[in-house]
């Protein structure tokens, strides 16, 4: 019998060979950017590696509970309570994810690397071949940061790396900011292929001058973002709720955002915000599922301000606790009615579902009805991943509501303000600090009150500093307004441990957070807590030559 | 006239041949014949299936002959590797499974009847209607697919048996050592079961018609009990009390100190005890596909649900076979024509079969080429939920209907105050679906398949003793299917989509087979046989599957189609194609009937290797000694036969997913898409799905076995013992690589690991009244099968792979040293009694009093993954068939008992009825549970936020699995066909019966059936029970009518 009839080739599959055209190399970078959404394929399941990273960035710190029932995804709990072990699945979901991601862009650039070299027929000019380079690397680098934030210690793989185990003995923020500057240097200003969905110039600053600021590198990070803040409109200028809108996204102020794709191209919602797919209230809503995701009542009562209308610096925002109808029982309950006189800030509304109040426009949150399970994840939704119920419709995927096609911001202009405030503050020049921050909440001032019945539903203010006194002061005014304006889009435990505050900040907050919630009494936090542990079944499979992070 | 000794009818089609001479004749419809002959000839008599009879002619001018029936099972003829064999000539571990014994037990799958029937064949039933019980031959023998290969009529065949009609079936021959099934070389890892269709009989047609019908109840009593709406209340405040936590429990149980049951579960956005009168005013009822119209009212049911009584239902099943044979000297045929339909105990589902057969045979050339054909067609068709998977237990699941049945809170009524389904909308009603809605909502879901399966064979005596052989197989399917999603509302997590899904595809394969055999008997003392062969198989299949979302109206099945869906508009095919090739050829040789032996070589080509290690290699050798036959032996009388026989062998297997030697990349919508141009535009890019391992080879098994065959007192007793060794190594294995070498990709299967089974089967069996004319005859069958699995080794520097995955559970490993899909988790030690019990001794975060405590396998002194062991093995530690049939006159008892024992079963559902998990059903073993009053219990007490750790993986799941069945009692009585109709009514054989299954079940575990099919995660996981299927007990009355 003939060799022929032994010799199949594969069906709907691709190989190397017919790969390394100019098609084959645009193929696999869209493929590297398909990673942003922390999915391959499939909505739910995608948690860890949400863009959002409200698992890690918020659940994980003072910001938010994990909500819905206590069984339901109980290793998200560990996460909470910072007692993860290395068997929890939304660890090797962060670190599957990521490494996917690293895989396309490896494969983007080797393949491209084979096609230039002349393995190929048509090649591409040498600027379209620097410009997927610079796509690429941005985009290598954006995965590996994730994966630094949470894990610490990361094996670096590349297109040049052969053999199969890595070790995890080294530290990879220089390989980052390697390829974030070959990034700078390589993109423009405007987007490659004039499609809104890349990469440009701007992203690869302000994200370099990211991990900069991460690194400590003040100097570096601030020229790098204060580039972006000139290149950009005044944000004063950018409507503060254009952020949260699906019909608003990808305007001046998404400087890297995840596009995500929702409608009639035929999938379930693979290609939507599959991240955020439980963050929604549970029971009587437009979008019923599933109840996670939870504002906790420390950060409602951030959004306290004092009768300048300044935040409550020095944690007295915490006396008398605002905490909508929680705990009341029986005609309390019932008969609860919100308090608008409370004194806050209107970000609160754009941040935080709660009782009495529109929500969107979905109506007046209801209160426990919108909740799967108010004694375990407080009285309060979360409102910067929804929705409008008018743009369900065309907004989420078809027969699965919960998967939007609202795009996540990685990266927006009121964050690349106030990291370059903080570094100006590092670099002592309190005056640029105090003129960015107050940009922050000039924007903030100018949202629209929520109203009900025709009066506003809190007494609304937010004023502008005079002045920043001492580095000091001005430090924890910059770290306030951070979570203020960034809350619930994934960086307040990362900014946490940058800050080197984990322990004080969190403790002091399981001290209140735990009067409300039992399961948050009492919980230590030690050094190993900056970092999560590392996925066993990663460390399993490399023959010893991962190594755990301390601790663990 | 030529009559048998049976059945004391005329033997039609015998041939009468005169010795030493060329002229002969043969038996009309009669028995009746005529030859010219000399008084001093000798006639001699035969036909097949009868001793040959030689009588002298003398005188006679009108004989009358009987022929002996050939009932020693010695001579019988069993097909092996492509050639047949007296049964006292194998040389290898064989079962042959008597069809007489098979048909006892009417079954739709022939599979399902060869439970308990042969020793080493270990069968799972699944009582989801026409699904393939999941089948394993001395065994796990490897970590991948472990069904067996069959060869239908000759030609090979893998997967689903549904379609064939366990009546066409003439014999089964399991071949269980490598030495008999390496001649199927690289498929022949898990065993090779031969199965031979009815051929014709020559003669004047002769028509049966077989039949029955009855009814198929669940077993109710084997359901699980779930506590009753008052006592989950409790339950529920309990949780709160214990923790020490203001009770919040929603709004269904009131704000006092003791749960009150409310009227109402849902009232439009009113929820419990908040629902007034106005609220559930029948006129506000709307039943709407708009959620803002929704509006529902559904009362509580404060008696409680018992869900699993509301998804079943007796069920009728009934079978009808028509089949004719005939032929004369040169040709000879069979047909047959089949209805099978059986409803399933779990309500709206079923499974329906139509099968036409035919077999030809036709000889021209005084009979040295023969040549015909052997064919089937059939259709069938399963509806419904759990229905004729591909893989046994495939619908199993905690989203299933089964699922749900465990999870679905007992308050729910199964309707709301208008008729339409009540669900778990409501307050705190946890996230189940009522399982009836989502059991009716699948009732129009068909699979359709229209099968083909057969062969065409032509073969020539090229010279005396020298046969050549060409054979052509074809299997051709063409199946199809739809399945519609219709409005959730009333569930807690539903919404209003609504949607259709079709599929169509095909799967065929040919096989052409090319033998040449020679056999020859020299000096009358060396009996030799030489095979040599070729082999060619090509397979290809393709699938298109399609749907669209929101339909203007639901359920009408006359408007339902694609185009008529109005959004999310989706499609997809994909398809394969694989080839093997195959060189093969065997010696046997026998001298005296007394040295036996036997050697196979084969050499197979595949296209799942690359050209590094295209090719394979299986020799095997066995001999046999006949004891029996030597001298010294011969004096003692109460042996009849006594066979040793010693084999050794190795068999290989190849079924991984193809191109496995290549790097792959896909373009997909789904994996590899971004809206580069922003919003909703998406871009299609590419990503590499799989990685290669260029060097990737065949997994190879080497066996040794070892066995005694006897018949003592003349065959009043016969048995067998056999003692076998195997060893799998290079097995296949998805090794998984780091993510940060192939990300997300899948990782190439790579030749590492071993597995070993040992093993010893025992079977014996007494046989009364065989030989004389006994009115009463009876035959009595016990058979043993051990089989230790252990997995030797995996990967270097892997020593265990944790499996099995559901929830957050993770049921099973491998884990060198232990038996394959070995349970993993935490080892229980009791509850915690007090404060100071945790105190001092090694506990979690978390961890409570009146919680589950844990053995701290590594002595560290905390609870922590690192204290995961073995838990349990689901595989048994023998299995046991008892058999019996006793005909009196004309009465006939049939009965069949199987046991297993020493299993365990990893009870999953328990993660929703045993633990605060979720609000839903729990079960009434949680009235026991430890209190302060009760310490003794061993059941963790109510606690509302417990740690998830107290619901991980542990030994609190695990079953003792082992139990005892009662399959079937047969009693069956045949009418004296002359005596009741008069010998001028053609009807020659009438018997009618009555027949039960699953009577009885004797077992220790608490979930509904204790035969639990594996579920398939990364590799199988065997007795895991996510819900199964339960085996009903049947009740049938049929009727055998021969014309």
């Amino acid at each position: 019998c003939k060799k022929e009839f032994l010799t199949v080739q594969p069906q709907g599959e691709l190989t190397e060979s017919q790969l390394t055209t100019q098609d084959g190399v645009e193929g696999l970078l869209v493929g590297a950017y398909g990673l942003l959404n922390g999915n391959v394929n499939g909505t739910y399941g995608n948690y860890g590696a949400a863009p959002s990273q409200w698992l890690f960035g918020e659940v994980a710190s003072d910001n938010a509970h994990k909500g819905s029932s206590v069984g339901d995804q109980p290793n998200m709990n560990a996460i909470e309570q910072h007692a993860p072990t290395s068997t929890n699945d939304n660890l090797a979901n962060l670190w599957d994810r990521c490494f996917e991601g690293i895989q396309r862009c490896n494969n983007t650039l080797k393949i491209l690397g084979n096609l230039q070299g002349g393995q190929g027929t048509v090649k591409f000019s040498d600027a379209r071949a620097k410009e997927i380079q610079g796509e690429a690397r941005l985009l290598r680098a954006h995965y590996y940061f994730f994966l630094v934030r949470v894990f610490k210690s990361v094996p670096y793989v590349t297109e040049a790396t052969s053999g199969t185990f890595v070790p995890n003995d080294k530290d990879i923020y220089p390989n980052i900011v390697d390829d974030l500057t070959f990034a700078v240097a390589n993109l423009s200003t405007t987007k490659p292929r004039n499609q809104k969905g890349r990469v440009d110039k701007y992203a690869a600053q302000a994200y370099l001058g990211k991990v900069y600021l991460y690194q400590k590198k003040y100097t570096e990070a601030y020229d790098l973002l204060n580039a972006v803040i000139l290149a950009k409109p005044d944000l004063t200028t950018l409507p503060y709720s254009d952020n949260f809108d699906i019909t608003k996204e990808g305007g001046p102020e998404a400087i890297m955002s995840v596009e995500h794709s929702v409608g009639t191209d035929g999938t379930g919602g693979d290609n939507g915000n599959v991240g955020d797919i439980l963050n929604f209230p549970y029971g009587n809503t437009p979008i019923n599922c599933c109840g996670f995701f939870q504002p906790t009542i420390d950060l409602a009562n951030s959004f306290k301000v004092d009768a300048n209308g300044l935040p409550l610096l020095d944690g007295s925002y915490r006396t008398n606790a605002y905490k909508s109808d929680f705990g009341l029982v029986g005609a309390a309950k019932d008969n609860y009615v919100l308090d608008k006189t409370l004194p806050l800030d209107p970000r609160i509304e754009a941040t935080i579902g709660r009782r009495g109040v529109p929500y969107r426009d979905w109506g007046i949150m209801a209160g426990d009805t919108w909740i799967r399970d108010a004694s375990n994840g407080g009285p309060f939704v979360a409102v910067k991943n929804t929705i409008e119920s008018a743009q369900i419709a065309s907004g989420t995927a078809p027969g699965t509501t919960n998967v939007t096609g609202l795009n996540v911001n990685l990266i927006r202009l009121a964050d690349v303000y106030l990291m370059a405030a903080e570094c100006a503050v590092e670099n002592n020049n309190l005056p640029r600090a105090l003129a960015l921050v107050n940009a922050v909440r000039q924007r903030a001032a100018k949202i629209t009150p929520q109203q009900v019945n025709g009066t506003p539903a809190a007494a609304y203010r937010v004023s502008q500093y005079t002045t920043f006194p001492t580095a000091a002061y001005a430090r924890n005014a910059v770290r306030f307004e951070r979570r203020l304006e960034l809350a619930m889009e994934g960086h307040r435990f990362f900014d946490l441990v940058r800050w080197g505050i984990v322990k004080q900040t969190l403790e002091s907050y399981f001290a209140f957070e735990g009067g409300f919630f039992d399961y948050l009494k009492g919980i230590n936090i030690e050094t190993r807590d900056d970092y999560f542990p590392l996925p066993q079944d990663q460390i399993d499979r490399s023959k010893g030559t991962l190594k755990q992070s301390p601790g663990y | 006239r030529v009559t048998s000794s049976d059945e004391k009818l005329p033997v039609i089609g015998a041939t009468i041949k005169v010795k030493n001479a060329t002229t002969g004749t043969t038996t009309d419809a009669n028995g009746a014949f005529s030859i010219t002959v000399n008084p001093t000839d000798v006639l001699v008599f035969s036909f097949v299936g009868y001793l040959s009879k030689e009588v002298p002619v003398g005188t006679q001018t009108n004989m009358s002959v009987v022929l002996q029936a050939e009932d020693n099972n010695l001579s019988e003829v069993v097909v092996t590797g492509y050639s047949s064999q007296r049964k006292k000539d194998l040389t290898g571990a064989v079962a042959v499974v008597s069809m007489d014994l098979l048909k006892s037990q009417p079954a739709a799958s022939a599979v399902e009847a060869l439970q308990g029937k042969a020793t080493g064949v270990q069968i799972i039933n699944d009582g989801a209607p026409g699904s393939t019980p999941q089948i394993r031959i001395r065994g796990t023998s490897t970590i991948n697919n472990n069904e067996p290969l069959y060869v239908i009529d000759g030609v090979p065949f893998e997967g689903k048996l549904s379609w064939l009609n366990q009546n066409d079936i003439e014999s089964m021959q399991v071949l269980k050592d490598a030495s008999s099934a390496s001649i199927y070389g690289s498929r022949a890892n898990n065993g090779v079961v031969i199965i031979t269709t009815k051929k014709g009989v020559a003669g004047a047609p002769r028509i049966t018609f077989d039949s029955y019908y009855g009814t198929q109840s669940p077993r109710k009593s084997s359901f699980p009990e779930m506590m009753n709406p008052q006592q989950y209340a409790q339950y529920v405040f309990d949780g709160y009390t214990n923790a020490g936590k203001a009770i919040a429990a929603g709004r269904n149980y009131g704000s006092g100190p003791t749960p009150v049951l409310p009227e109402y579960l849902v009232a439009g956005s009113k929820l419990g005890q908040d629902v007034t009168a106005a609220d559930a005013d029948p006129s506000k009822y709307n039943y709407s596909r708009d959620p803002n119209l929704f509006y529902q009212i559904t009362r509580a049911n404060k008696q409680g649900t018992n869900w699993f009584d509301e998804i079943t239902d007796a069920a009728p099943v009934q079978n009808y076979q028509l089949s004719a044979t005939g032929g004369g000297e040169n040709a000879t045929y069979t047909f047959s024509g089949g209805y099978l339909n059986q409803k399933g105990t779990i309500k709206y589902t079923g499974f329906k079969r139509y099968n036409f057969r035919s077999n030809t045979t036709i000889s021209a050339f005084n009979k040295h080429v023969r040549f015909g054909e052997n064919a089937q067609y059939s259709y069938s068709e399963g509806y419904g939920f759990g229905v004729n998977p591909n893989t046994p237990g495939g619908y199993q699941d905690q989203g299933s209907a089964l699922g749900w049945a465990y999870r679905i809170p007992t308050i729910i009524p199964v309707y709301d105050i208008n008729g339409n389904f009540a669900g778990s909308r409501g307050s705190q009603l946890g996230n189940a679906e009522n399982p009836l809605a989502f059991l009716y909502r699948a009732k129009d879901n068909l699979n359709k398949s229209n099968f083909f399966f057969g062969n065409a064979f032509a073969e020539a005596d090229i010279l005396p003793g020298l046969v050549f052989k060409t054979n052509f197989g074809l299997r051709y399917e063409n199946f199809n299917g739809l399945s519609m999603r219709y409005p959730n509302l009333e569930f807690s997590e539903g919404n209003n989509s609504n949607n259709l899904n079709e599929y169509q595809g095909y799967n065929t394969e040919w096989t052409w087979t090319n033998t040449l055999n020679y056999s020859k008997v020299f000096n009358e003392k060396h009996r030799v046989n030489i095979l040599a062969g070729t082999e060619a198989i090509k397979s290809r299949s393709r699938q298109l599957n399609a749907g669209r979302n929101d339909f203007f109206i639901l359920g009408n099945q006359d408007y339902y189609y694609l185009s008529t869906g109005s959004s999310n508009i989706s499609n997809n095919s994909f398809g394969s194609v694989g080839s093997l090739f195959s060189l093969f050829g065997k010696v046997d040789y026998s001298f005296n009937d007394r040295y036996l032996a036997s050697i196979t070589l084969r050499r197979d080509g595949s296209s799942n290797f690359g050209d590094a290690n295209k090719y394979g290699f299986y020799p095997a050798a066995s001999a046999a000694w006949r004891l029996s036959e030597e001298e010294f032996m011969k004096s003692v009388k109460w042996i009849s036969d006594l066979k040793l026989r010693v084999g050794y062998g190795q068999t290989g297997n190849q079924r991984i997913p193809p191109y496995q030697y290549i790097n792959r990349f896909q373009s997909s919508i789904i994996n590899s898409a971004y809206a580069v141009g922003g919003a909703n535009s998406l871009t299609t890019g590419v990503w590499q799905n799989a990685y290669q391992n260029a060097d990737v080879k065949w997994e190879s098994l080497k066996a040794l076995n070892v066995g005694l065959d006897f018949t003592l007192l003349n065959g009043a007793f016969d048995g067998s013992v056999d003692w076998y060794s195997k060893k799998t190594s290079d097995m296949l294995y998805n090794l998984p690589l780091p993510s940060s070498t192939v990300g997300l990709g899948s990782s190439p299967f790579v030749n590492i690991g071993d597995m070993s089974n040992k093993g010893v089967e025992f079977n014996v069996a007494y046989h009364y009244g065989r030989e004389a004319e006994s009115p009463l005859k009876f035959d009595i069958g016990l058979n043993f099968s051990k089989n230790v699995n252990k997995i030797v080794r995996l990967a270097p520097g892997i020593f265990n792979q944790v499996y099995g995955n559901y929830r957050s559970l993770q049921t099973s490993v491998l884990q060198e040293g232990a038996p394959f899909g070995s349970f993993f988790g935490y080892k229980t030690a009791g509850i915690y009694q007090s404060a100071a019990d945790i105190q001092n001794n090694p506990s979690y975060t978390g961890a409570r009093v009146g919680g589950l405590r844990y053995q701290d396998i590594n002595g560290d002194g905390v609870i922590d993954p690192k204290d995961r062991t073995i838990i349990g093995d689901p595989n048994p530690d023998f299995t046991l068939g008892l058999n019996l049939n006793v005909s009196y006159k004309n009465f006939d008892v049939s009965a069949f008992i199987y046991g297993v024992q020493g299993n365990d079963i990893f009870q999953a559902t328990r993660y929703f009825t045993d633990f605060p998990s979720f609000d839903g059903a729990k079960s009434t073993r949680l009235l026991d549970a430890w209190s302060p009053s009760n310490t003794s219990s061993l059941t963790p007490s109510a606690y509302a936020g417990a740690s998830d750790l107290e619901f991980a993986s542990s030994s609190y799941y695990i079953q003792n699995g082992s139990f005892v069945r009662l399959k079937n009692l047969q009693i069956g009585y045949s009418i004296p066909t002359a005596k009741t109709f008069g010998s001028k009514v053609a009807i020659n054989r009438f018997r009618v019966y009555v027949s039960a299954t699953n009577l009885f079940t004797i077992t220790k575990y608490t979930g509904m059936d204790p035969e639990v099919s594996q579920i398939t995660d990364t590799f199988s996981a065997p007795g895991v029970d996510q819900g199964v299927y339960p085996t009903p007990r049947q009740f049938l009355i049929g009727i055998n009518v021969g014309f």
